[in-house]
């Protein structure tokens, strides 16, 4: 019977994907079939995680089943009114590889260490990578890079669970071999340092919903990869906590940093999960060095609220008019559901108390504060801590520029006017998303499930600060006002082009913490002196440049290996196949 | 009960510096009391609405003094809550008060409050990780990770105490946006920073932002009195003298640094945070 109820969920997903392709309407039970699923996932994984051993599965795929089915529960109603305006071939494709692709994402959780695994594995990324470049000719490029990654992932990976499926004992150099390759192939997925380049260029230019599902659950599968692999392969050498803490670490700053120059607003959200991704991946690491529980209660909680909170933030910005920043302004007005709930997401994203972003945080930093004093090595960890507040100001900064840019203020543009908000079905998605999100944030216990973690008064702060807050907010907005220009020094007809810009609002932090480089031009004013002059800033990534000039040598061998490969001649396809078989045979020999 | 004692406190200490300073400047001043009689008149008052303004501008102030009340809430000075790992959530606390009032300038569409918003988050940026460790190193000094369970200072941990008051010292002044980080008497748009950010706040707004600017300096009092080696109420109230006597004589003799030069001084204060705390981890002692 359980084997039945965990396989009903993958008949829905793949039966909607059949439906899609053969039935006049390939979209109509989309919604359904996504979110039934997603209740079904839920139904099957939650009690798993609340008690172990109880489920069908074990704990560990039952917290990520009922993660991906809280994301497929909201993703259902939103795709619905989403794609209506999707017409033709790409519709049914959309309608088809979508559920495909939940299913495979859903089915890793489940899948034993192997060639079962590696399928699935790389039929997501597969997928992954058709559905990003649907979305047109501006989307291309991103999926290439999703692809290159995937590849780097891919080739990381085989190569661990090859030495893996061998069955031998593994040790020495064997064994680190073994996780250099379980670092690479999960650590790309999961965005770790610096291998996370591909993340910011290809998830902001999926469409809204694509964004959600990619930054909220398949990047989550990266960190799920990495904690299986603590039973697949057992205890990893020192190195790889060390490792995982300080990459993790410097990745989270640096993502911040470079968000904090992103001009596209999705951009800065995905540098946002990079940024959650690292802490995430540090937290791994923190337990790997001191094995303490503190990183792992910090690891899930902070995993399922990134993973609300996030698809929340890329959920809403699909009614967005535009993705650029210099654009938006003064959205609230226009798109005031859509604001809400991207302010519910801003303030749990930045880590503030009332909200479950804080929770993660607080495990985080109760786990460095838990190194052992009077070490040199592992007590020097409590360093930790200040790097993980640095991270944790930057982001507030981050998302103060975010929704401070696009919803407050005045707009930018004339396309802020033109812009719809939520409407019923997106509306509802919405609504999924940040209904977990509060109530994960009230009862943290019900993350924490079977885990016997210290916790502070939650519930407690969570009404005084919310029933506080509404009650003078509500005092507030009933006093007596009066309308008025802004003050502006006195100056009487202010402009929205006085307002700060996206790089005004972070130069100096980025000047403070020079990471990124920053050229300013100008460009004098023309003519009578009736347009005004302009100021142009170039933004430039040294690592970002490092990549590039990689990219380029790369190319440059590939195209000399493939001129020698694909000669023409026959001969050498021959030998490369029996060279291909002798190489299998090697491997595989018993 | 350490809220209601900071919020009932919070005036008269902000009116007495106002009265020290006046005093050291050879003027009448308006008396210790004036800041009652000025928040009540605010409070009374009607307030302007500027055009753009979304709910956000009221949430900015409401915030404001929430995060500082509700984070005095684990102060120890009088008996309250207390749990391992209270400094955290007093600090984030402190950090939810303050992204609002960021956002809440940001929404008048003046070039003057996104001005404040940039600079406070720099600031803010640049002191968090210092102070946090500092707070840390405290603690871990201590043994015990709650605010109520720090030890005083003695000559076993006077090193990192040292370390840990400078740090405090220098965030009090960032956070609490006085000299010579920031004036708080300034009328000239261009050099301000905390003052830029309430810009457009008239009446009952400008009165909750006043409260919670000096709300704010003494949650730093009261921490710097925490470790200070007397009983907690005697503590306290050594340590708001010394706070508001210091703070009155900076900003009569001394000057404000220049807005480009703060991030210096800043650095004091990570370095003394790192410093803390490689002090306990290494286990230095004097």
């Amino acid at each position: 019977m359980a084997t039945y109820l965990v396989a009903a969920p993958f008949f829905v997903l793949f039966g909607q994907a059949v439906w899609a392709l053969v039935s006049r309407s390939p979209r109509a039970p989309l919604p359904w079939a996504l979110s039934i699923s997603g209740g079904l996932m839920l139904i099957i994984g939650y009690p798993a995680w609340l008690r172990p051993g109880s489920g069908a599965v074990d704990a560990t795929s039952g917290f990520y089943l009922t993660l991906l089915g809280l994301l497929y529960l909201a993703l259902g109603p939103y795709l619905g009114s989403y794609l209506e305006h999707h017409h033709g071939g790409r519709a049914r494709l959309e309608a088809s590889l979508i559920p495909v692709f939940a299913a495979v994402m859903a089915g890793i959780t489940l899948a034993p260490m192997g060639y079962r695994f590696l399928f699935l594995w790389e039929t997501m990324t597969l997928l992954g990578y058709v559905l990003i470049a649907l979305d047109g000719a501006a989307s291309v490029n991103g999926s290439r890079w999703f692809f290159i990654a995937s590849r780097v992932s891919g080739g990381g990976l085989l190569l661990a669970l090859i030495l893996l499926a061998r069955g031998e004992a593994i040790d020495g150099t064997l064994r680190s071999l073994v996780w250099a390759g379980l670092l690479i192939g999960f650590g790309t997925k999961a965005a770790l340092f610096p291998l996370h380049m591909w993340l910011p260029r290809s998830h902001p230019v999926a469409m809204s919903p694509l964004s959600a599902l990619l930054s909220g659950g398949m990047t989550k599968l990266g960190l799920y990869g990495l904690f299986r692999s603590l039973t697949w392969a057992g205890s990893p050498p020192g190195w790889v906590g060390w490792t995982l803490v300080v990459l993790g670490l410097c990745g989270a700053v640096y993502a911040l940093l470079r968000g904090l120059a992103e001009d596209d607003y999705k951009a800065v959200l995905a540098y946002s999960s990079v940024e959650n991704l690292n802490l995430l991946l540090a937290a791994l690491g923190g337990y790997l060095v001191l094995h303490t529980p503190l990183f792992l209660y910090a690891f899930f909680v902070h995993q399922l609220a990134h993973a609300l909170f996030k698809s929340l933030l890329f959920l809403a910005s699909g009614a967005l008019p535009s993705r650029s920043l210099s654009e938006l302004g003064g959205l609230w007005k226009t798109l005031p559901r859509t604001a809400a709930y991207t302010l519910l997401g801003v303030v749990a994203a930045a880590g503030l108390p009332p909200l479950a972003g804080f929770l993660g945080e607080w495990y985080l930093f109760r786990g460095f504060l838990s190194a052992p004093s009077g070490s040199a090595g592992p007590g020097l960890l409590v360093l930790g801590l200040g790097a993980v507040a640095l991270a944790s100001s930057l982001a507030a900064a981050l998302y103060v520029r975010l929704f401070g840019l696009a919803f407050l203020g005045s707009p930018r543009s004339r396309v802020v006017a033109d812009a719809q908000d939520a409407r019923r079905g997106t509306h509802l998605g919405l609504v999924l998303l940040a209904g977990p999100l509060l109530l994960v944030s009230a009862f943290p216990r019900l993350v924490l499930g079977a885990m016997d973690a210290p916790l502070f008064p939650v519930l407690p702060m969570f009404a005084a600060v919310t029933v506080a807050g509404a009650g003078l907010f509500a005092h507030l907005r009933g006093r007596r006002r009066s309308e008025y220009g802004p003050w502006d020094c006195g100056y009487g007809a202010p402009s929205p082009r006085m307002q700060a810009n996206g790089l005004g609002l972070s130069e100096q932090l980025l000047k403070a913490l020079p990471l990124v480089q920053l050229r300013v031009r100008s460009l004098p004013a023309r003519g009578d002196g009736r347009e005004a002059s302009q100021v142009h800033v170039d933004v430039r990534d040294p690592l970002e440049d490092a990549y590039e000039q990689l990219g380029a040598r790369y190319g440059r061998l590939a195209r000399g290996m493939q001129r020698l490969l694909q000669s023409g001649s026959l001969h050498v396809y021959l030998a490369l196949q029996f060279l291909a078989l002798v190489i299998v045979l090697v491997v595989i020999w018993p | 009960m350490t809220s209601l004692l900071l919020l009932l406190l919070a005036p008269l200490f902000s009116g007495s510096i106002k009265g020290l300073k006046a005093a050291l400047q050879n003027r009448r001043g308006p008396g210790l009391l004036y800041d009652y009689r000025n928040l009540w008149k605010l409070w009374r008052k009607d307030y302007v609405w500027p055009r753009p303004a979304t709910p956000v501008f009221l949430l900015g102030p409401v915030a404001a003094v929430l995060g500082p009340a509700s984070a005095a809430v684990v102060l120890p000075v009088l008996p309250g809550v207390s749990f391992a790992g209270d400094f955290l959530v007093l600090v984030y606390l402190l950090n939810l008060g303050r992204t609002f009032q960021a956002l809440a300038a940001l929404d008048t569409g003046s070039a003057f409050g996104a001005q404040g918003s940039y600079r406070e988050l720099l600031l803010a940026a640049l002191t968090e990780p210092g102070t946090l460790l500092a707070l840390a190193a405290a603690q871990l000094a201590s043994g015990e990770l709650s605010l109520a369970g720090l030890a005083h200072l003695d000559a076993s941990n006077a090193l990192v105490y040292l370390l840990v008051l400078v740090a405090l010292a220098i965030a009090l002044v960032a956070e609490g946006a006085r000299m010579p980080v920031d004036d708080p008497t300034t009328h000239l748009e261009l050099t301000m920073i905390h003052e830029a950010q309430v810009l457009d706040h008239s009446g009952p707004l400008l009165a909750l932002y006043e409260l919670a600017a000096s709300l704010k300096l003494l949650v730093y009092v009261s921490l710097i009195g925490l470790l200070l080696p007397f009983p907690r109420v005697l503590a306290f109230a050594l340590a708001l003298v010394v706070t508001g006597v210091a703070l009155a004589v900076l900003e009569t003799y001394g000057v404000r640094l220049r807005y480009l030069r703060v991030p210096d001084l800043l650095s004091y204060n990570t370095l003394a945070g790192i410093l803390a705390t490689l002090g306990v981890v290494l286990r230095l002692r004097n």
